[in-house]
């Protein structure tokens, strides 16, 4: 006879036990009057336990009622709602930042370049305008007024494009959430 | 004992969850229906009072209704359950210690004469002292696997334990009822 295969005993009565091993357990029990015996205790503990009754409980349909009215009003709803209103997407949020970076940039570059025309002009003069190689300043900085009023304009529409795609983003998201609500509450 | 889930139940559970996460009161109802004979006879073997049992069940299921959007699908909603459930009966037998003494309690179905209902009352009583007797952890794991059928790996779920702690807790408290009820399993 093989050794005996008490510790599997419990796992096989409980049904937890792999094909393979419960076929060894089942062939081994075949010829084992000791370990037959093991198993008839427990099934026996368990007859035994499940043999005491449960005392009578309320209907279940009266419990799910009483359990109704103790739950708080739409707290599953609420916390879903919060949990169902995604973030805003990172590259959403990093267009506008990204535009005020550059052109903050830009309007610093073009700030200091008209600042420093300006002022040679101003104390330099025509020796200035000779050094540098432009006949008429004035036009030199009328250009670089112009070319700030496109960045400005540039960088106002992008900045009304991301606006207008983030209105109709949550708009979106707005809608999609309500009617996820009204379609279970009513 | 409650059988052990199929798969089709899961689904249907896995339905009703999902619905109820989204505010569905009356799936939530549904899943209530389904899981309140379990839980109630889970807290009713841990505690030994039927009152305190069916209170601190329906405390379960609030809780349950208050933390649907933990739940994680990819879990088993009943090892879920049954841990919330066992939150419960431990905080009923810390709070208020059951009024009746559990041998004490009522029984449901009688036997036939007045004779064999007082003898297989006393059977009972003792088969409930021996239970009450055992250690919470002990009972826990004795309580969940032979009433409720749930299997080692729902059960280490539930209270949070690996599979062999269960195993090892299941052999203990298997053990010494055998020690405690010898004489019944003997006429048996």
């Amino acid at each position: 006879m093989t050794q005996h295969l008490l510790e599997w005993l419990p796992a096989y009565h409980d049904g937890e036990l792999s094909r393979s091993r419960r076929l060894q357990v089942e062939t081994h029990l075949q010829d084992c009057p000791s370990c037959r015996a093991e198993l008839e205790a427990l099934q026996g503990l368990s007859a035994l336990l499940q043999a005491d009754p449960l005392p009578a409980h309320t209907p279940v349909e009266r419990f799910a009622g009483q359990v109704q009215l103790l739950l708080p009003r739409n707290s599953a709803a609420r916390a879903r709602r919060q949990n169902s209103t995604p973030a805003l997407p990172g590259w959403v949020l990093g267009i506008p930042m990204t535009l005020l970076l550059v052109g903050s940039f830009l309007q610093a570059g073009l700030w200091m370049t008209s600042s420093l025309l300006a002022t040679g002009w101003f104390f330099g003069g025509g020796a200035f305008a000779a050094w540098l190689g432009s006949d008429s300043m004035p036009d030199t900085l009328g250009t670089l007024f112009l070319l700030n009023l496109t960045l400005l304009a540039g960088i106002a529409s992008l900045w009304m494009a991301w606006l207008a795609f983030w209105w109709v983003w949550k708009r979106n998201q707005n809608i999609s959430v309500t009617t996820e609500l009204l379609e279970k509450e009513y | 004992m409650t059988s052990p889930q199929t798969a089709p139940a899961i689904d249907e559970d896995r339905k009703l969850i999902a619905s109820a996460q989204l505010g569905d009161r009356q799936a939530f109802g549904e899943l209530v229906c389904r899981h309140q004979a379990g839980v109630v006879s889970f807290i009713y073997r841990m505690c030994g009072d039927p009152r305190l049992a069916e209170d601190a069940a329906q405390e379960a299921f609030v809780r349950v209704w208050q933390n649907l959007n933990n739940y994680k699908p990819q879990y088993a909603f009943r090892s879920w359950l049954y841990r919330i459930a066992a939150n419960a009966a431990l905080d009923v037998l810390r709070r208020e210690r059951p009024v009746a003494a559990i041998e004490d309690l009522p029984l449901s179905d009688k036997g036939p004469t007045p004779e064999q209902a007082a003898e297989q009352e006393q059977r009972n009583a003792q088969i409930r002292r021996a239970v009450s007797q055992l250690s919470e952890p002990l009972r826990l794991v004795l309580v969940l696997r032979e009433y409720e059928g749930l299997s080692y790996q729902e059960i280490a779920g539930a209270l949070d334990i690996p599979t062999g702690t269960v195993m090892s807790r299941l052999n203990t408290a298997r053990t010494q009822l055998r020690r405690e009820l010898a004489t019944l399993l003997e006429e048996a």
